[in-house]
């Protein structure tokens, strides 16, 4: 996928993204590996994102991802929500289909 | 062994012989050995990427996207109810049908790719050559072989450029993809003007079949209408002409600058008078004998596809005059959604996917199930896909049509706004596509549900709404009488409004009135220009004819006085 909205604001935080190799899926790093759900995305300062996204990448062939890469997250959010229009659809679905989009309050995928 | 031996030849597009069989069976295992690798490892994703796409096998924002072939649109019931299958057991319930007259399946598990290819193998369809640089899937017009209009069907002639550009060992590396349209008919159903080669049959002094060709035509970041490199091509000149024309592309196009590589730079770069005389040039050091299509070899494609009994009762006709005289509103649909048919008792059916508030070109599985019935029942065996991403029954006796109609209403597919401002083109926009800017569903649905009253519609008239979400143009929004670019402005999107576009024989590429405007806002625009073009619009007037007279002032002012 193109690895795009890579924007990092100064004093900002951001997550990781990727997707999950077999079937494409959007997933979230957090404390205890890949989730689909952004709302266990792991929190990382702009400051420290480079490193740990160097990480990720190192371990994307055992944890089954691709195209990883690092999303700026929105300021005092009670879960991490992405800045752009394009990092919240893929986070929360598509705008057009409710039945499948992923709530960002419950972090659950409704299917 | 092929089942042909024992079913009847499908109506309007080309029977599989054995030696396809086997390749597509050969395709499989090889894509399924590829997959494999990648599970495993053995392959990165930088290695597997080109692999999967060759076999139309994308990654978007959510999923893995699959981009199924269907050549110059047209299928029958069993490959239909095949797609049908596929989306209910692999995708989420919903195939959405492109401006390619393909269809795309958006939540695509890689896993699951090669079972879903071996089943569309045994159904005589395959993904290949929807994606890469390489001569994309041909298409054709949606009333190919039925249309009243038709000088020359064009679907034979369409078969054989599937087959001459299907994995050619010189094209499929080329310098950027390659889009071919052919129409047999003088009113342009198909782009011709905006495809790298447009191609219209015609019927010579002779009655013999010749083509008028054009070249460089395009959308995407630079869009340039075609211009006519040959006016009277002869039937056994066509593959080594278009030979000639891919040859001088792929030498001389650019691979330097991907915005720069597609042939209507080269054609524009060297001219078309330079670029004419090096695809003679190469023309005419070819070795002819090799690419004559001789009428044998066109005979022999021919007898490959079936052809319909256009046979109806003497009545048919005054049994639809009654029909739609006992109802109005199957009377309003009838009005919109159909097209002569080349045969007495007959009609073309155009059926739209484009509901009030709908996702321009998503179907349910439930919905495909229906068309493939109702084609079975109906039209032959046999539908199209339309470049306006909508669906066509060729072949319909009159008498017919209200129970068709009925079955359409029972699917929700009776929509009457065919040509309509309803009858939107969107791309995938931002809700799918890894590719855009900016979401164009949205704003579809918004437009559609704004001016869902068929009335209000058919008081409005013909018009072009064309969305993309981003400037490769999938929307079409170049060739809108009204077009919508959608745009990003630092991760909030934004929609530019281009008007005075089209694809037909007037091709000609809208012309952008003023800065981009958020969604809501953008949605109001049109209504303000729509309002402006009733009140300004003469008899008989469509929205481009009125813009065309007037210029484009009075409608920026509409949208920027008061926005």
């Amino acid at each position: 996928m193109d690895v795009r909205s890579n924007r990092r604001e100064q004093g900002g935080s951001s997550a990781i993204t990727a997707n999950r190799l077999l079937d494409g899926r959007t997933v979230w790093l957090g404390a205890h590996g890949w989730s689909e759900q952004i709302a266990e995305a792991r929190v990382i300062a702009n400051t420290d994102i480079e490193a740990a996204i160097e990480d990720a990448r190192a371990r994307a062939a055992a944890d089954s991802v691709m195209a990883i890469y690092g999303v700026q997250l929105l300021p005092d959010t009670a879960t991490p929500e992405p800045l752009t229009m394009r990092e919240r659809i893929r986070a929360f679905g598509p705008s057009v289909h409710p039945a499948f989009a992923i709530s960002p309050q419950e972090g659950q995928r409704h299917e | 062994m092929s089942d042909t031996a024992t079913r009847p030849l499908p109506v309007g597009h080309y029977t599989y012989d054995q030696v396809d069989h086997d390749f597509l069976r050969a395709r499989v295992e090889q894509f399924r050995d590829q997959v494999a690798r990648r599970i495993s490892g053995e392959l990165s994703e930088d290695e597997f990427k080109p692999l999967r796409l060759m076999n139309g096998l994308y990654h978007q924002l959510h999923a893995y996207m699959l981009r199924v072939a269907v050549p110059y649109g047209t299928m029958d019931a069993r490959q239909v109810r095949m797609l049908a299958h596929i989306a209910r057991t692999y995708d989420r319930d919903y195939g959405h049908f492109t401006t390619r007259q393909n269809i795309q399946f958006n939540w695509i598990r890689l896993e699951d790719t090669p079972e879903i290819l071996e089943q569309l193998a045994s159904v005589e369809m395959h993904a290949i050559q929807t994606s890469g640089n390489c001569i994309r899937n041909v298409t054709s017009d949606e009333f190919a072989g039925a249309a009243a209009d038709e000088l020359v069907d064009p679907r034979v002639h369409a078969e054989i450029l599937r087959q001459w550009s299907t994995l050619h060992p010189e094209f499929t590396f080329l310098p950027r993809k390659f889009k071919i349209a052919i129409s047999g008919s003088p009113h342009d159903r198909v782009a011709a003007r905006f495809h790298d080669i447009g191609v219209v049959a015609k019927p010579g002094p002779d009655g013999a079949v010749r083509f008028e060709v054009f070249v460089g035509g395009g959308m995407g970041r630079t869009p340039i209408v075609g211009v006519r490199i040959h006016d009277h091509l002869p039937e056994e000149d066509l593959l080594a002409y278009l030979e000639a024309i891919l040859r001088v592309y792929n030498a001389y196009g650019r691979r330097d600058n991907i915005y720069k590589a597609r042939i209507k730079i080269l054609v524009q770069a060297l001219g078309l008078d330079a670029f004419r005389e090096k695809v003679e040039a190469e023309f005419a050091a070819m070795d002819r004998a090799r690419y004559r299509l001789t009428p044998e070899t066109v005979a022999a494609i021919r007898a490959r596809f079936g052809t319909p009994d256009l046979i109806a009762p003497a009545d048919a006709p005054a049994k639809l005059a009654a029909d739609r005289a006992a109802n109005p509103h199957f009377d309003r649909w009838a009005r919109t959604n159909t097209h002569p048919h080349r045969a007495p008792g007959f009609i073309c059916v155009a059926v739209s996917v484009k509901p009030a508030g709908g996702i321009p070109g998503d179907a349910t599985s439930h919905q495909i199930d229906a068309l493939a019935d109702i084609a079975e029942r109906f039209s032959f065996d046999e539908l199209r896909v339309t470049h306006m991403q909508n669906i066509v029954f060729g072949h319909v006796r009159q008498d017919e049509l209200l129970a068709l109609w009925h079955a359409l209403g029972e699917a929700g597919l009776a929509t009457p706004n065919l040509g309509l401002i309803g009858d939107i083109i969107a791309c995938p926009g931002l809700d799918y596509c890894a590719l855009a800017n900016a979401r164009s569903i949205p704003i579809a649905q918004k437009i559609s549900a704004r001016f869902a009253d068929p009335t209000l519609q058919e008081q409005i008239g013909r018009i072009h709404v064309n969305i993309s979400g981003c400037i490769n143009a999938c929307g079409h929004h170049h060739a809108g009488h009204i077009g919508i670019l959608g745009v990003d402005k630092k991760g909030e999107e934004f929609f530019q409004i281009t008007l005075g576009g089209s694809a037909e024989d007037d091709a000609a590429i809208g012309q952008i009135i003023g800065p981009a405007l958020p969604e809501d806002a953008t949605v109001d625009a049109v209504a303000r220009l729509i309002e402006t073009y009733l009140t300004l619009r003469q008899e008989g007037e469509r929205f481009l004819d009125t813009y065309r007279r007037l210029g484009q002032a009075p409608f920026k002012d509409s949208v920027y006085a008061t926005a």
